[in-house]
């Protein structure tokens, strides 16, 4: 039942007699509907409904006393009760919930924990720069002390401050472990008999050549891949990255077009990317744009590689140190200058057929004169 | 199976333990005619009469010194006190002699009194009605103070209350006694007492809290969660006798213990759970414990009380500051 209280009527008047009701226990109002006439200390007022409804009960009878904010009359329905009576209650939202609670610690909470130490102890780490994590409590219970952390930060000490990386080296890290972690490597080897070569000849601008000859024969290997969406770009122009071991690190310039430009030019292109290296002074965009790499490391020592491709090129050719060896030559032993070559592609952007096709073409152009 | 609020729920497990022991009886200002002035005992006159639903003077001294008499002779009276702030009148009949009926007469005796009172503020009610100070019965021994924040666990906990042998204060939090709507099954079923409710399950900050603060701290929970920190969730429940294991096994986990209560901070229930912590979880803690609390300052009027509660915010930067640690 929704009670309809006494309003104040207007002069501030404490009561109300009821003089004569003008509607029964179940008849339907409407607003402003008539429901009684009240007497108060100054005229005989009626009494509208403020709403819409039936009535369920009366309070009082004609010759009734009733104060203002007491019910006067009771509407069918559900009750306007505040549920208080000081101040106001917040009211539920209508969605209902199911309470959700474990009784005691949950689960997850009966794990301890590994590494127990004291907070002076761990303050102690801290400013030794001491990893709570490296050390092994020799307290009870596996419990980390003062002395396990000066033990190791002496430790610490004796080795000297581990060398953060900069630049290059630092590139070349954070690069190196993206693409291995990418990639799907495979290589291939495989020697080079290179004893025709006129003597004197252009190491490195054979080795572009053969890259770049091989790339038309097999343009699967000089192909940008993008191993997040499953796609490729195969690409006509071949811009060979040039990897160039410095002090600071490893760079790869790129040479532009090897397979449209003039040996001589090539040539110069190369000095003036390696000019720029050694001076610091190649831009970022100079490096930026390969679609296969060469790493002659040959010209140091060290035979076979399996050099890191780095995404999105799809192969990496390495050249090891060239030498003499005793291999058939026209149907004779003799001895002869060979060049080892290595080929690690994406296996998941290029077959071993493809690579062994690749690996192929780059033996027959530096097995000429 | 019925959908109610935590009130509703109080009421119904009043009607539950009114209905099958015959011995449990109703007392206070306008509990009986009235239904209480938060409806908390509506209906129960009507259907189990006067002798068992009693309206009293306005003497809380008389309700709760009755209530031990009761108590004593083998009823279990549930005493009402219309709010917190009403309950000091009844102090030392609740002190001096429910608390420690057992102990005085060596066990021979023991009353099993359930007294209620609404506590808390947040509702714009007028002065002596918004106090929480819980704390003052936490520290008397021999009483059981017992604090439900769910219509699930207000239901569950004062059916326990009601059985157990020894007096219980049951603080309900008035602020949200009609604030949530849950599905409570009135199957008479108790939920223990003396235990903590571990409400979410979280690594990085224990967040510990009682009564109406509880939907603050599961709503900093939440916001803490689309920020990446993980927080455990604990309802204490029973602050009087602790469940310290509970508290211990999280904090061990999460090492880190944010404590949120209403009351003021000086010398609140937060202080004997910080200290806990500090005795037993000393090895696992990574962080200061921070107390998240009302103002040592008397309860503002309701222009203000807004700036006195903790708040959501409030809780979050608390764990803020433990989680930079």
């Amino acid at each position: 039942m929704k009670h309809f209280k006494l309003p104040d009527l207007g002069e501030g008047l404490p009561e109300a007699e009821i003089v004569e009701w003008h509607v029964k226990v179940g008849d339907s109002v409407d607003v402003d509907q008539v429901l009684v006439s009240v007497e108060t200390a100054k005229a005989i007022v009626e009494v509208p409904s403020p709403q819409a409804g039936v009535v369920a009960k009366l309070f009082g009878e004609p010759g009734d006393i009733i104060h203002t904010g007491e019910p006067l009359l009771g509407f069918e329905g559900e009750g306007d009760d505040s549920g208080t009576v000081v101040g106001e209650l917040k009211r539920a939202e209508t969605e209902t919930r199911q309470d959700q609670f474990i009784i005691g610690a949950a689960p997850s909470s009966r794990q301890a924990r590994h590494q127990r130490a004291t907070p002076g102890v761990r303050a102690l780490a801290e400013r030794l720069g001491v990893s709570l994590e490296a050390i092994k409590g020799s307290g009870p219970g596996g419990l980390i002390t003062n002395e396990d952390v000066h033990r190791q930060a002496s430790h610490q000490k004796a080795l000297g401050d581990a060398e953060a990386l900069h630049g290059p080296r630092r590139t070349m890290a954070k690069n190196m472990s993206l693409s291995h972690a990418q990639v799907v490597p495979v290589s291939i080897f495989e020697d080079v008999d290179v004893g025709d070569w006129k003597s004197g000849a252009d190491v490195t601008m054979r080795l572009v050549q053969a890259v770049a000859q091989a790339c038309e024969a097999v343009p699967v290997l000089n192909a940008w891949f993008d191993g997040d969406n499953l796609s490729r770009r195969l690409l006509d122009e071949v811009h060979v990255g040039i990897a160039v071991d410095t002090p600071e690190g490893l760079f790869v310039p790129v040479l532009r077009d090897v397979n449209h430009r003039s040996l001589p030019d090539l040539r110069q292109g190369l000095e003036n990317l390696r000019e720029a290296v050694a001076s610091r002074k190649i831009p970022p965009q100079e490096m930026q744009g390969a679609t296969i790499t060469l790493s002659n490391f040959g010209t140091m020592a060290g035979q076979y590689a399996n050099p890191i491709v780095t995404p999105p090129q799809v192969a990496i050719v390495g050249a090891g140190r060239m030498r003499e060896k005793v291999v058939p030559h026209k149907g004779q032993p003799a001895v002869r200058r060979v060049l080892p070559l290595s080929l690690t592609f994406d296996h998941r952007a290029a077959t071993g057929g493809e690579a062994a096709r690749f690996m192929g073409a780059m033996l027959e152009a530096l097995g000429q004169p | 199976m019925s959908d109610v609020t935590l009130v509703e729920a109080v009421n119904m497990a009043l009607a539950w333990e009114m209905a099958s022991d015959e011995n449990v009886v109703v007392l206070g200002e306008d509990v009986a005619t009235n239904g209480g002035v938060f409806r908390a005992t509506v209906g129960l006159k009507d259907r189990f009469g006067y002798k068992r639903v009693m309206d009293t003077p306005l003497a809380e001294n008389l309700i709760a010194g009755t209530a031990v008499g009761m108590a004593v002779q083998g009823l279990k009276p549930v005493a009402e006190f219309q709010f917190m702030g009403f309950i000091y009148a009844g102090m030392d009949q609740i002190i001096c002699h429910a608390a420690r009926m057992r102990n005085r007469t060596r066990g021979r005796l023991h009353c099993p009194v359930v007294y209620r009172a609404p506590f808390g503020g947040g509702i714009h009610a007028p002065e002596h009605h918004s106090e929480s100070t819980e704390a003052l019965f936490a520290h008397i021994p021999g009483l059981r103070v017992v604090i439900p924040s769910s219509p699930q666990r207000a239901y569950g906990l004062l059916l326990a209350a009601i059985r157990d042998p020894d007096p219980v204060v049951f603080l309900e939090p008035k602020r949200i006694y009609r604030a949530v709507t849950q599905t409570v099954e009135d199957n008479g079923e108790a939920l223990p007492l003396d235990t903590c409710f571990t409400l979410r399950e979280g690594d990085d900050v224990t967040l510990i809290s009682w009564g109406a603060s509880i939907m603050e701290t599961l709503e900093a929970a939440s916001s803490l969660a689309e920020q990446g920190v993980s927080a455990e969730v604990i309802d204490v429940a029973t602050i009087s006798p602790l469940d310290r294991e509970t508290l211990l096994c999280s904090v061990a986990k999460t090492g880190r213990a944010v404590i949120i209560h209403e009351a003021c901070r000086n010398g609140g229930f937060g202080a004997e759970i910080a200290a806990s912590l500090a005795e037993a979880a000393f090895l696992d803690l990574q962080a200061p414990i921070v107390r998240v609390t009302g103002y040592d300052t008397v309860m503002p009027y309701y222009r203000n009380e807004q700036a006195y509660l903790p708040k959501v915010a409030d809780i979050i930067h608390a764990v803020e500051q433990v989680i930079a640690l």
